[in-house]
């Protein structure tokens, strides 16, 4: 029983490698303007029906690696009250790399769901 | 379970021990930020809510510290696969761990503090005392409260500065808070919230006694510095350049050779045990300094 939800658990933290790093980097594609991490969550979090896939916390390490690669760029700006916030932009390699992104996610979807609904052996 | 924010901020430190530390201080930052900010808009929206209730769903969401920092450890193991930094191992031999503090990076950013603190430590003490005695000088005059209230103000400044500084160099964290309240506080509250916080008067006094400390650290720091490195300069000096380690008029002392080793190493154990010495002083400082200049 134990063994199997390690598994579950790793099957799940290995889907979600690269799924994040699309959803965010989708997310700011869509953004009309800086967001900062709360935003981002908080968005997320009304757009799921189900249980969350991943915690919050798991996003923004996400979304510092995505700086890093020069998807996003961002910026630290003082807040009213508390610290300051990191306010996250999509840059244009960050644009062009979302939509081989979405290409990839596209031909990976349908396959795994053909596979899923079973495979013909003729 | 968690109280505070604070606290969550240290279990998270505390979990992530090891790691590279951009990765820690990223990961504490952002930790913070979201926090924060998801309890501000509780309290916006459900004004009624348990502070602790609050914390607890918010961090039910967020994340333990203990997923908090696997997803950082995570992200960055797959990020830069050959540039994870190597942990630092706690060296075994108690030998090793004398000569490690070498290795520690605390050590030398306490060092770096210390030297610097003499500069600080003139410049807040100066701007202290000008500001308090022109103050003081200046409240027979209508002009006299503006002149006060914006000494004060710069006091916070001085403080938001040093916190940096010790948190940068002595690793101790110092809760960002902003050096204003809200917009749309009315000046008047403000100007009460700036008279009644009683860290602005600790500033004033932590700025007061850091000209003494700072002093304090580099006499010390650059006495024992002196005397290490002359310990190693001996024999080169006698070998080589033919100087005596006593001159007094015509009363030359050279050291015996057998004795080389003995000021050698005597040379590089004053100094080693300093740097242990300046690391311990470095953390003491810190706490200090955060329970002076910040709002717990």
């Amino acid at each position: 029983m134990v063994e199997e939800n390690a598994l579950t658990k790793k099957f799940q933290k290995e889907m979600n490698a690269g799924i994040a790093s699309l959803a965010l980097l989708s997310v700011m594609g869509q953004a009309k303007e800086p967001m900062y991490g709360y935003q981002v969550a908080k968005l997320l979090e009304d757009n799921n029906q189900g249980a969350p896939i991943m915690k919050q916390g798991a996003l923004y390490p996400v979304l510092r690696s995505l700086e890093k690669s020069g998807l996003l760029a961002s910026k630290v700006e003082p807040s009213v009250s508390g610290p300051p916030r990191r306010y996250y932009t999509i840059t244009d390699t960050g644009r062009e790399t979302l939509a081989l992104w979405k290409e990839i996610w596209g031909q990976t979807k349908s396959f795994v769901d053909h596979i899923l609904k079973g495979v013909t052996n003729d | 379970m968690t109280n505070s924010v604070e606290e969550y901020l240290d279990a998270l430190k505390k979990e992530l021990e090891g790691s590279d530390s951009a990765t820690i201080q990223d990961a504490l930052v952002d930790a913070e930020e979201h926090l924060t900010t998801a309890l501000e808009s509780a309290r916006e929206t459900q004004p009624d809510l348990d502070e602790e209730d609050a914390l607890d769903q918010i961090i039910e969401q967020y994340g333990t510290p203990e997923e908090t920092a696997a997803a950082y450890v995570e992200v960055e193991r797959r990020t830069f696969p050959g540039l994870t930094p190597a942990t630092v191992k706690k060296q075994g031999s108690p030998l090793g761990r004398f000569f490690g503090i070498y290795a520690d990076p605390r050590a030398w950013g306490s060092l770096f503090y210390m030297l610097i603190a003499f500069v600080t430590g003139i410049v807040y003490f100066s701007w202290a005392v000008t500001g308090l005695s022109v103050s003081i000088s200046f409240a027979i005059f209508i002009f006299g409260l503006p002149v006060a209230l914006l000494f004060l103000l710069s006091v916070r400044g001085v403080a938001w500065l040093e916190g940096r500084l010790v948190e940068a160099l002595l690793g101790v964290r110092m809760p960002r808070r902003s050096l204003l309240p809200p917009k749309g506080t009315k000046l008047l509250e403000r100007i009460k919230v700036l008279v009644t916080d009683k860290h602005t008067w600790l500033s004033i006094l932590y700025m007061l006694i850091q000209f003494v400390l700072g002093t304090a650290y580099f006499v010390v720091l650059v006495t024992v510095f002196s005397l290490s490195l002359s310990g190693l300069a001996i024999p080169i000096l006698q070998e080589v350049f033919n100087l005596p380690v006593v001159q007094n008029y015509d009363v030359h002392y050279f050291l015996p050779q057998w004795g080389y080793p003995l000021v050698v190493l005597a040379g590089i154990l004053l100094w080693t045990t300093t740097m242990h010495l300046v690391k311990w002083v470095g953390g003491l400082h810190g706490r200090y300094a955060k329970a002076l200049l910040v709002t717990d």
